[in-house]
């Protein structure tokens, strides 16, 4: 076996063996499951589309943003849990190249999130398809393979965007909590006011464009949303891969 | 065999000057000692050592190559820097399996080395509930994973007990007697003056000595010699160049200097010696002055 391919199998076994990742995965599954099963609930009452319409399956197929929160923070703590628990002294040990590393979890994590996204997806899916056969319902909208390609590409560029913040910042906890205030409040409320019609080129709205219901007047369309949320993690990578390369380790 | 090098290594952090301009060897089949008080540049030199740390200038090699160069790391050299490099949430045994796993280190090997530091009945627990000699112990069954031939250890003592420290000495010195590198760093002389054949000293960054520890004790050692003619042996003890002192009437105390040299000259002399002895000087304050000697130079030179 060759050494980047042991190292992936190495990122794989220390994500396995931490709490965050299965208790996230859990929680995630939860969620989908829950807000699928809820939402059939309130099908058609006080305004909400009724059962088994497309908007009614397209706002019960909005597990993007769900798995994008979950690869943020499992990114952030795969790259920012190596300093804060000075693992990568080991790491680096064991294997003086640190472009290869680098490469290898980036590559990992945003393998694991497209693979959960689409697993998630997948039982959300047959959530619906089950609870709208019990109605006797039995067609889907023409969109859900667009939002599936969306979530699985939108998981895996918020998971590298997760390693890029970990490793730049090397504190998970400021790192999280940054990337909420970001997602929540400036990206939503500071710069949407400051410069209008901004707000649709930043990362949480190209995620937006790729995991809900597709929308061009309000937002990208798919396609545009995907480039520019890919050109995100790119550019946040390299920024980190800049410093983790020069960076002395104390 | 494997050799360390380091040659006219500097490292400065902004206006700190942490290593200048060092050089030494360290070679195979002993054990030496990396000695210094806190803050005197050991660490940083082990860190550029391998390869966590860039020089300002110079170079610091194994076997005539920077740490990112070896073919092959993991089973070229082994390294324990520090105790706290653990996720807390995974066991010793993960910790070192996920090691094996990126270097392609077979499973039984982590089983082998665990139980060689005493840690298999604990192997399965999360690291986080270890004490500092479980995690000195888990750190030197990474640094031994790979079996290799030179082993780098940063105060490899500290948190250890009793017997925790008499296994670590006869650990040490097994593995020089199986023809390794051993390199071994500790500020307090006396902690490590059981194991080690060579020392180097270091202080402000700087080398100041290279020797084996017998040579370093004789060379700061006191000797006493009571003779009937005390004025006599006084004139050609300094006039050999040896430091002399006259403590009473009977005794001249010569400094820097071994028993069979003061013995020697008063014998060619003439000088009857009534009793010599060796004073045990603190192994801490010899290195103390040492390590003050090179303060004072470095205070005249600016």
């Amino acid at each position: 076996m060759n050494g980047t391919l042991r190292l992936a199998r190495a990122e794989l076994r220390k994500l396995f063996t931490t709490k965050a990742l299965p208790v996230s995965f859990a929680i995630a599954i939860v969620l989908a499951i829950g807000s699928v099963i809820i939402d059939a609930m309130v099908a058609g009452k006080n305004g909400t589309a009724r059962l088994g319409t497309d908007a009614d399956v397209y706002q019960m197929l909005k597990f993007g943003a769900i798995t994008c929160v979950v690869m943020l923070i499992l990114g952030i703590l795969a790259a920012g849990s190596e300093f804060r628990h000075r693992t990568i002294i080991p790491v680096l040990l064991a294997t003086p190249h640190r472009a290869r590393i680098f490469a290898v979890k980036v590559a990992v994590i945003a393998g694991l999130g497209a693979v959960f996204s689409a697993v998630l997806f997948g039982l959300g899916l047959a959530t619906i398809v089950l609870t709208l056969s019990a109605h006797g319902i039995h067609h889907l909208p023409s969109g859900v393979g667009t939002l599936f390609a969306g979530t699985v590409i939108s998981s895996a560029c918020f998971g590298m965007i997760g390693v890029a913040l970990g490793a730049l910042t090397r504190n998970t906890i400021g790192a999280i909590v940054a990337a909420i205030v970001w997602a929540l409040f400036i990206e939503q409320v500071i710069l949407a006011t400051i410069v209008p019609g901004i707000e649709k080129w930043l990362p949480t709205a190209a995620a937006i464009g790729l995991t809900d219901i597709p929308s061009p007047a309000h937002g990208l369309p798919p396609m545009t949303a995907g480039l520019v949320l890919a050109g995100y993690a790119v550019a946040l990578l390299l920024a980190a891969s800049r410093t983790t390369m020069r960076r002395d380790l104390a | 065999m494997s050799t360390i090098r380091i040659q006219k290594l500097t490292k400065r952090y902004g206006s700190v000057l942490a290593v200048d301009d060092l050089s030494f060897d360290v070679r195979p089949g002993q054990v030496t000692g990396f000695l210094g008080p806190n803050g005197s540049g050991k660490t940083t030199t082990l860190r550029i050592l391998l390869g966590l740390a860039a020089p300002t200038a110079g170079t610091a090699a194994i076997d005539g190559l920077a740490y990112h160069q070896l073919p092959d790391p993991v089973r070229q050299v082994g390294a324990a820097l520090d105790s706290n490099t653990f996720h807390p949430g995974r066991s010793a045994a993960q910790h070192l399996r996920v090691m094996a796993t990126a270097t392609g280190l077979p499973r039984r090997r982590v089983d082998e080395v665990l139980g060689l530091v005493g840690l298999a009945d604990a192997a399965g627990r999360a690291v986080g509930g270890y004490s500092l000699g479980m995690r000195q112990r888990l750190s030197l069954a990474g640094a031994l994973l790979g079996d290799p031939g030179v082993l780098v250890f940063d105060e490899p003592l500290n948190g250890l007990d009793p017997d925790g420290i008499r296994w670590l000495r006869g650990l040490l010195r097994e593995l020089a007697a199986q023809d390794r590198t051993v390199f071994v760093s500790s500020h307090l002389l006396t902690e490590v003056a059981q194991t080690v054949d060579e020392v180097v000293v270091l202080s402000r960054g700087r080398l100041v000595a290279q020797t084996t520890l017998a040579d370093l004790v004789a060379r700061t050692s006191v000797v006493r010699a009571r003779t009937p003619d005390a004025a006599r042996l006084l004139e050609v003890l300094a006039a050999a160049g040896l430091q002399v002192r006259l403590v009473d009437t009977s005794t001249v105390e010569v400094r820097s200097a071994t028993a069979d040299a003061v013995g020697v000259a008063a014998a060619a002399a003439g000088v009857t010696i009534l009793e010599l002895s060796r004073q045990e000087e603190d192994l801490e304050s010899l290195f103390f002055d040492l390590v003050q000697q090179n303060h004072q130079n470095q205070e005249v030179a600016a």
